[in-house]
């Protein structure tokens, strides 16, 4: 059994249905890369595992304690990450402050009140910065970051979490070719420990970092597998390769 | 020193909100020809339709600037209480009819909105809670200009000969102000009605408030129909201010007691026009109904308090549009 | 970037420096009736500060302050007006006789107790505020919607205590006869104790609000006030810290009513007043809301204008006022205090020009901005 299991899962808004009886399994340390044309339910299934949508039908599990009923902070409680389609992190404060807020190992508002400087937060603060390498941005106002420092930056508030699993929704989306080669090493370092789903369209991107490859199709699941057996998968090409570039 | 005294800035002459509806409901009496049991209940049913047609014509220019533009415009009052002194003047100054007086308060404040709108709002689209911040400024600035030209002292507009008689309606007696009063909401709210869901410039607005940069795309000047839809939600303030004017009396803070009731049928009602039609009607009746049972004080606080609860089910109120995706 | 605006120590100072000047006041002048205005100050500190905490650290836009404001005030007029009853002879305030009662109401019994009455005074506006609070954060009700609310609700209990004439005099509100008595002296609303008691209240507020900003807790309500959701899948109860922020800032205001009453011996629907609430947001906002301090200031530049100018010209006074205040809407979002931010930010990278471009490693800033 998975990490996370996904059991027929639907989700219809009024009459149309988005997501259409979809089961998935994540094994513990691995990558997967959820994959599939414009309106196949990726960010909804997103949004249906971190609580900020209610299935219609379906369960989800996380190794065996049901979290379909939770809600959203009680999801990122229990270990799952979540970053943001639209970079969605606290403009007005310093990245230092972005990553501070982010390490939650103490969430009950009381506690918080009487609490400064949260026992293991400047070691927590370093290893992030290293990852993320914005060490040398620390004290700057996080809406006058680079696109692509503000994407590691949500990375690295993820990360914060301590969460077992990170579930990134298009993590290169606009990065340059130099950024997304970083993106590339950062992500390949995380899965040693992490479980991740990544949501992407930049099949060379999914091609460096992908250990299983799900692809959807109108909300169901399409095919499964490595990313050479969806690439020759006529199923797949069909829907959504369908122009075999690079 | 007197204790009065250090409070005096906080205890400024506000005249209590019911004087504004005395002249209007008073009127309303009892046939007394009737059984005793249905007779209260069918007049308060009525009264509430009354009542009903104030809060909706209170709210109408509101309801379009917020659902189409999204503007929180904490000045509304203040634009119906231009409405009410433009009506004033121009009959007690220019001797100009009533009926005329109407229209002209139209021009007037849809003019006076227009500038609003060129001059600061524009500017502050994008922040939601500046321009509620920021027409709260207007608001004060208008009082305080009106007060400065007008005085403090409450005026009045004379009501014309034709209003002033009675009309026996079934269990209950109405004037003929309150019924014309009525009518003419049912009018205004048809009109804008159709103009919103029946004419191109209605069709560009609904395609400007689904997705402004697409509706541009497609040639539709945004920043136009921003300006005529304020324009023209500040216009029917206007034509509010001179029929509530006529039903109570006219004072410069006489805004402040509208705008909070506008502001719950608009977000009861969603922001929709037809949201607020049903808002309103629900409030008065509610209003009406609990007045009867209670008091007219006692029934607007339950009131209030029936809203402020019905928001925590339906934040986004009783007809709320589809929410746009992250 | 240096900024010596952000500065923990340097704020600190700020704030010392502050009390430090108010606390000169009662050593420079003896005149009674100064001490009592600038006491009256003190409370619109007290506000100023809980609009900021709720505001301007919490996104909490809140017309409606004069619910706790009020509800303290209140409190606290029927604990005094409760001092000069006798329990035997006499346990009824003149005004319920006026208004043919011919019992104590239950509802004012309680106030019998002095010390139950300052419990009262303080605990039933924050327990109001945590459940309004919970009811409108849990059904995640939008900004401006939270202001329209707050303001409905201060209506329908402004329009509550003008209605139950018989339980609170209506309009004509409660003045109570004697000043406070606390542990049996009596407090002159015109002495040199009264106002180090509300300079000890404005203190005791002021170093409790900054504290709160500068904890764990602050921070998230300052990351929830620009992105709730994003704060909730980092595994927050949004819900919880907004109703503890609003809560929190209610308490202060209650305090502030207290503080009001026991220096103007009455109590009245003023408190209750619209404008006044909405006044209140207008000192955070010229004040600077972001920043404590920039708030009260506010709060005293505008209450202190008012007194002095107003009073000849409240007509003329407003409509600048009202005119000033769109124009920090438009144009200075972050109030005064923003123009001071702004000007020693560019003093800071115009004296150190090196410093700002020098990359920093994350522990050696952490531990520089914690010293």
């Amino acid at each position: 059994m998975g990490v996370l299991n996904i059991h027929n899962l639907c989700k219809s808004f009024g009459g149309t249905s988005v997501i259409n009886d979809f089961s998935l399994e994540v094994t513990e340390l691995t990558l997967c890369c959820l994959v599939g044309p414009n309106g196949a339910g990726k960010t909804t299934t997103m949004d249906l595992i971190t609580g900020r949508q209610k299935p219609t039908s379906g369960q989800i599990l996380l190794r065996s304690d049901e979290i379909t009923s939770l809600g959203e902070h009680e999801i990122a409680r229990l270990g799952i990450g979540r970053k943001f389609q639209v970079p969605a992190v606290f403009r007005d404060l310093s990245v230092r402050q972005n990553l501070e807020v982010a390490y939650s190992r103490e969430v009950s508002p009381f506690k918080n009140l009487f609490s400064y400087r949260p026992s293991g937060l400047n070691q927590k603060l370093e290893e992030i910065l290293t990852i993320t390498g914005l060490g040398g941005r620390v004290e700057t106002e996080a809406g006058t970051l680079s696109h692509g420092e503000t994407q590691w930056l949500e990375i690295g508030m993820v990360l914060m979490q301590n969460p077992e699993i990170l579930l990134l929704d298009e993590p290169v989306a606009g990065m340059t070719e130099g950024e997304i080669e970083k993106t590339v090493g950062i992500l390949n370092e995380l899965k040693r420990t992490h479980t991740l789903i990544v949501v992407e369209h930049d099949m060379a991107f999914v091609r460096e970092i992908a250990d299983v490859v799900t692809v959807m199709h109108m909300g169901a699941l399409l095919a499964q597998g490595s990313i050479s057996e969806m690439e020759a998968n006529p199923k797949v090409r069909e829907v959504y390769l369908g122009d075999p570039e690079d | 020193m007197p204790p009065s005294r250090l409070l005096k800035h906080k205890g400024r002459p506000r005249h209590a909100p019911d004087a504004q509806w005395r002249r209007g409901i008073g009127d309303v009496a009892l046939g007394n020809s009737l059984s005793a049991d249905i007779a209260p209940i069918a007049n308060a049913l009525i009264l509430g339709l009354s009542i009903a047609s104030i809060w909706l014509i209170a709210a109408l220019g509101l309801a379009i600037i917020y659902g189409a533009i999204g503007v929180i415009n904490m000045a509304h009052g203040e634009f119906i209480m231009l409405g009410a002194y433009t009506s004033y003047a121009l009959q007690s100054f220019f001797g100009l009819p009533f009926l005329l007086c109407i229209p002209a308060a139209f021009i007037v404040v849809a003019f006076i909105g227009l500038l609003l709108e060129r001059g600061l709002i524009r500017y502050l689209y994008k922040r939601p809670l500046d321009t509620l911040l920021a027409t709260w400024g207007v608001s004060l600035v208008l009082t305080q200009l009106v007060r400065l030209t007008f005085g403090s002292d409450p005026k009045y507009i004379a009501v014309p000969e034709m209003f002033q008689s009675n009309v026996q309606l079934g269990f209950v007696n109405l004037s003929v102000l309150r019924i014309f009063v009525f009518a003419l909401t049912i009018v205004l709210v048809a009109a804008t009605a159709f103009l919103f869901y029946r004419t191109r410039f209605g069709m560009q607005v609904r395609a400007v408030m689904q997705n402004k940069e697409m509706a541009a795309s497609f040639g539709i000047n945004a920043d136009r129909v921003y300006m005529l839809t304020f324009a023209l939600g500040a216009g029917l303030a206007g034509v509010a201010g001179s029929l509530l004017g006529v039903l109570a009396i006219v004072l410069p803070t006489m805004g402040t007691a509208y705008v909070v009731q506008a502001f719950l049928v608009v977000v009861v009602g969603g922001g929709t026009i037809l949201g607020s039609v049903v808002a309103s009607g629900l409030t008065g009746e509610f209003q009406s109904v609990l007045a009867y049972v209670t008091n007219e004080t006692f029934a607007r606080f339950l009131l209030y308090l029936l809203i402020v609860v019905l928001l925590r089910f339906r934040p986004a109120g009783l007809f709320a549009p589809a929410k746009a995706r992250r | 970037m240096t900024n010596l605006y952000h500065n923990r120590s340097a704020q600190w100072i700020v704030y010392a420096l502050m009390f430090a000047f108010l606390a000169a006041i009662p050593l420079i002048t003896n005149d009674s009736f100064l001490l009592n205005q600038f006491a009256t100050y003190g409370v619109y500190g007290m506000l100023a500060v809980s609009i900021s905490l709720s505001w301007g650290f919490g996104g909490i836009l809140n017309l409606g302050q004069g619910i706790a404001f009020g509800l303290g005030a209140y409190g606290m007029g029927m604990t005094m007006q409760m001092q000069s009853q006798d329990p035997v002879s006499n346990p009824i305030p003149p005004f319920m006789l006026n208004n043919s009662l011919d019992h104590l109401p239950a509802l004012w019994s309680p106030f019998q107790n002095t010390a139950l009455g300052f419990i009262l005074s303080l605990a039933v506006p924050t327990i109001f505020y945590v459940f309004f609070g919970s009811l409108m954060f849990r059904a995640r009700v939008s900004g401006p919607f939270i202001a329209i609310m707050t303001l409905a609700m201060l209506t329908a209990l402004y329009t509550l205590i003008l209605d139950m004439q018989p339980y609170t005099n209506g309009a004509n509100g409660i003045a109570p006869p004697a000043p406070l008595k606390l542990l049996g002296a009596e407090i002159d609303p015109y002495s040199v104790a009264s106002y180090w008691i509300v300079y000890g209240a404005l203190l005791f507020v002021t170093v409790a609000s900054k504290l709160i900003t500068q904890s764990k807790f602050g921070l998230v309500t300052q990351a929830l006030r620009s992105d709730p959701e994003r704060v909730r899948f980092l595994g927050y109860n949004v819900a919880s810290y907004e109703t503890i922020v609003y809560a929190l800032s209610g308490l202060i205001a209650a305090l502030a009513g207290c503080c009001l009453v026991m220096l103007v011996q009455y109590v009245s629907p003023a408190q209750l007043d619209v404008n006044f609430s909405i006044g209140m947001v207008i000192w955070a906002g010229i004040g600077g809301r972001f920043s404590l301090i920039g708030s009260m200031l506010g709060a005293f530049l505008i209450q202190g204008g008012q007194s002095y100018l107003g009073d000849q010209f409240l007509a003329t006074w407003l409509l600048l006022l009202g005119g000033f205040f769109i124009l920090v809407v438009r144009f200075l979002p972050k109030g005064l205090a923003g123009l001071l931010e702004l000007s020693l930010g560019m003093i800071g990278a115009h004296m150190q020009p090196k410093d700002a471009s020098r990359p920093q490693r994350g522990a050696e800033a952490t531990s520089k901005a914690e010293a």
